[in-house]
């Protein structure tokens, strides 16, 4: 269970699936990748684009660099902010100096740098898309017309709209043979892998319940407070908090949930087919955001089993960030803390105490984040089967849906959500830095913030 | 009222509780007992301009329920590190040399996730914006030192090993360093980390051998939170036996972070007999004492030390990674202490509150 597979996956070399790519290209009318395709099937080294230079971009291009299975080169970077593209540059260049080549005519500060980035690559190369995740359909939809192998992080959407739109692209990608990973590493960790295994041969009996909390601080730009007004442009600044604009990130739903959200999915082995969930808003002070400072999810699997999902954002309470499974014979831990390590145990009973373990992990475990990228480029390499999209959107729409039912106060099902018209931030595709920005402050200052029961088919009204 | 006798550790006058603060037990600026100017939290017992004045007191932080035990450590000499033919003593351990130190007050506990929280989540300024009361002058220069410092993390860091009452750990030296930065602005009394001497002399106690208690490991249980007794993580503080001067914990629970570099030779290259201090030059290894939750009695000897590793933040997945939280270091936390004697801000720049290299944020998390 590493991999969801592609049925349809050739056995073609990488070096014949970019012979098989240049033709796609040239038929594109994009000569130039033709000429550096030639060059492409001399050597085998990948050439690398990061789009989305923030401190998740800049460690996922980190984690590619340190694959070790042949060379592997960053040669171009984007990102609308001058400062963050320039930061993760120098942090690169200075922990990989022989592995990071990008002059200054390879680094593209603006909305469509990231084709000028893609540019630069050959079919069969990787592009990251580590921006905010509202660009990733746009991203992924150019990077698919360059032929390139891609890995994108979560969520992958977060509206019906996108969903679709990556459902149909993700199709696309796998026909073309492209490699795609999303950035859901908890998949790729040996130890849930292993748990996996164990709950199928009923370790814990039936599974009845399944469990996450993500409850702590403040996290990310979640609580974003007014525009400073040194900062001119509304778009930028909302780019900047982009936790706290549902267009941009789905908010803290969307981007924290959807781990334990999906490692319990994954644990399941199905998805759930509805949800009921409230929250609410109890300290505001002087932020701006759209967000809830609470969240209860309780989905429901198509055969009646609950999923309850928590999660928190204020200062100073109890803290949990962890995932459980609870079966008829017993109970398990999927993530003990954070991400990694997983600390995966499984108990008898339902009572989770020393006495009563009957399996734990190893003491010391591979760092996820390491592994998602060494399987993707192994893919690569070697041309096997590899493409994480239908999965990804899947865990997108699965968590949008708990998010939708707090925020509208209906019950939502799957097809609710994946169906929803409502399209957070209309023409993404021609955005620039003069584009208004897809939400606005009222005369107050305060964005659009979800009401419950009161504006029930979709998550906000206008400003 | 029992809440106001508790918070300032005397027998306090017995006033009408009208504030919201005071009521609910947040210690408050408003308070009829402090002075207006500045906003200090006077505490009677803190006051001490000699040796023979030092009192215990509690450690009050403004805008919160969170309090600080202190403990006075009167001067004096001792033999600083483990004799050769100790059992399982380690070569950084010696040579055994002595060692004179100033008297200082040491916190009686770790610091606990209830004090840390409140720099670390801005948990007083968001009491101060709920409750719309307006910024003390010690509030206003303690924020130099809070807001945006830490970076909030992304992940729970506790760990799922529970908050109140428990230790504060995952730190870097940085972060535990900049947070008595800010508990000396906020309380107007200097605080910082114990040097390695100060540390084991209070560890010690007047005592030499291998524990503050003695040389039969068997007895540590009574004292300490190790591996054979702590389970799945750290514990409560202060819930087991305190050492001869009333300080709970050196041993065990959570390793603590003091000022010092660590030198895996020994002592041997500097053997400064008064108050000695090895600033640190470079970023790892610098030194913990006491042992933690997840190791073995002998890492909890008086005398063992440990250097920190560029494995205690192995996991975090951003780059670069935090100044602030060490991801893998689930056993380290740390104890602040308070000398009489304060140095004057020349000396605390160059020397008490000095390191190499000077640890910068990394790009500002939002744009402006």
């Amino acid at each position: 269970m590493n991999h969801e597979t592609n049925p349809n996956a050739s056995s073609e070399t990488r070096r014949s699936f970019i012979k098989t790519s240049t033709s796609l290209a040239a038929a594109a009318g994009l000569t130039s990748t033709l000429s550096r395709s030639v060059h492409a099937a001399e050597d085998n080294k990948i050439r690398v684009a990061l789009i989305g230079c923030g401190g998740r971009g800049t460690g996922a291009a980190e984690n590619a660099l340190q694959v070790d299975n042949g060379e592997i080169e960053l040669v171009a970077m984007a990102d609308v902010f001058e400062n963050r593209l320039s930061s993760s540059y120098s942090r690169l260049k200075e922990n990989h100096p022989n592995k990071v080549d990008v002059p200054k005519e390879r680094q593209f500060v603006s909305f469509d740098g990231y084709k000028q980035a893609m540019d630069t690559l050959r079919p069969g190369d990787v592009a990251i898309l580590t921006t905010p995740p509202a660009f990733r359909w746009v991203m992924f939809k150019y990077a698919i017309e360059k032929g390139l192998n891609v890995f994108m992080e979560k969520p992958v959407t977060v509206d019906g709209p996108a969903s679709r739109k990556m459902f149909e692209l993700g199709k696309l990608s796998v026909e073309r043979n492209l490699k795609v990973g999303v950035g859901l590493m908890c998949r790729h960790c040996v130890v849930r892998q292993e748990l996996l295994d164990r709950i199928r041969n009923g370790e814990i009996g039936d599974l009845l319940m399944l469990r996450a909390y993500r409850m702590a601080g403040p996290t990310g730009s979640a609580a974003a407070t007014k525009k400073p007004d040194d900062m001119k442009s509304e778009l930028l600044y909302q780019i900047s908090r982009f936790h706290g604009f549902l267009w941009a990130s789905g908010g803290a739903v969307s981007d924290f949930l959807i781990h334990n959200i999906d490692e319990c999915c994954w644990m399941k082995e199905d998805w759930p087919v509805e949800a009921v969930a409230s929250g609410g808003r109890h300290y505001r002070n002087d932020c701006v955001d759209q967000n809830f400072d609470t969240y209860s999810i309780e989905y429901t699997f198509g055969d009646g089993t609950k999923m309850f999902v928590n999660g928190r954002t204020i200062p100073g309470c109890h803290n949990e960030f962890a995932s459980y499974a609870h079966g008829t014979k017993g109970s398990a831990v999927i993530s003990a803390s954070g991400h990694s390590p997983a600390k995966c145990k499984i108990y008898t009973g339902q009572k989770m105490t020393r006495n009563n373990i009957v399996w734990e992990g190893p003491k010391s475990e591979p760092n996820p984040y390491q592994l998602e990228w060494n399987d993707l480029i192994n893919a690569i390499r070697k041309d096997l089967p590899y493409n994480e999209v239908e999965r990804g959107v899947k865990a997108s729409v699965v968590t949008s849906m708990g998010r939708m039912a707090a925020h509208t106060g209906v019950r939502i099902t799957y097809e609710d959500m994946l169906n929803c018209e409502h399209e957070f931030a209309p023409g993404l595709e021609t955005m620039t830095l003069d584009s208004p920005a897809p939400v606005r402050a009222n005369a107050q200052g305060n964005y659009p913030v979800p009401q419950p029961g009161i504006i029930t088919t979709r998550e906000y009204g206008d400003s | 009222m029992n809440s106001r006798i508790f918070r300032f550790g005397v027998a306090a006058l017995c006033i009408s509780g009208s504030l919201i603060g005071s009521s609910l037990g947040i210690a408050s600026a408003q308070d009829p007992k402090v002075p207006a100017d500045d906003g200090t939290i006077v505490i009677p017992d803190a006051v001490a301009t000699t040796q023979e004045q030092m009192r215990r007191y509690t450690e009050l932080i403004e805008h919160s329920p969170a309090k600080i035990e202190m403990i006075p450590i009167p001067s004096g000499t001792f033999n600083m590190g483990s004799p050769e033919g100790q059992e399982n003593r380690k070569a950084d351990e010696g040579p055994v040399h002595e060692v004179k130190v100033g008297p200082f007050w040491m916190a009686k506990c770790e610091i606990t996730w209830d004090a840390y929280d409140v720099w670390m989540s801005d948990l007083d300024v968001f009491y101060r914006e709920v409750n719309k009361v307006k910024a003390t002058k010690r509030d206003e220069l303690a924020d130099e030192f809070q807001k945006s410092q830490p970076t909030k993390p992304y992940t729970d860091m506790t760990f799922g090993m529970g908050k109140h009452g428990y230790p504060a750990i995952c730190m870097t030296q940085h972060a535990a360093r900049t947070f008595c930065k800010w508990l000396s602005r906020k309380t107007g009394r200097y605080y910082r980390l114990p040097t390695e001497a100060e540390w084991e002399y209070a560890c010690r106690a007047g005592t030499t051998e291998a524990y503050s208690f003695g040389s039969d490991a068997s007895e540590l249980e009574n004292y300490a939170w190790f591996v054979d007794n702590a389970g799945e993580g750290y514990h409560k503080v202060g819930l087991k036996k305190p050492n001869p001067w009333g300080l709970h914990d050196m041993h065990g629970n959570v390793a603590e972070w003091v000022l010092d570099q660590h030198t895996p030779e020994g002592y041997s290259a500097d053997l400064r007999t008064e108050n000695p201090l090895l600033v640190p030059k470079t970023l790892y290894p610098r030194v913990v004492r006491g042992g933690g939750w997840n190791q073995d009695a002998v890492a909890l000897r008086s005398g063992a030390r440990e250097g920190s590793t560029e494995d205690w933040i192995a996991q975090d997945p951003q780059s670069p990674v935090s100044i602030w939280y060490l991801t893998d270091a689930l056993h380290v936390g740390f104890r602040i202490v308070r000398p009489l004697n304060e140095p004057t801000e020349e000396e605390k720049n160059k020397f008490w509150d000095y390191s190499e290299p000077i640890q910068k944020e990394r790009s500002v998390p939002l744009e402006r």
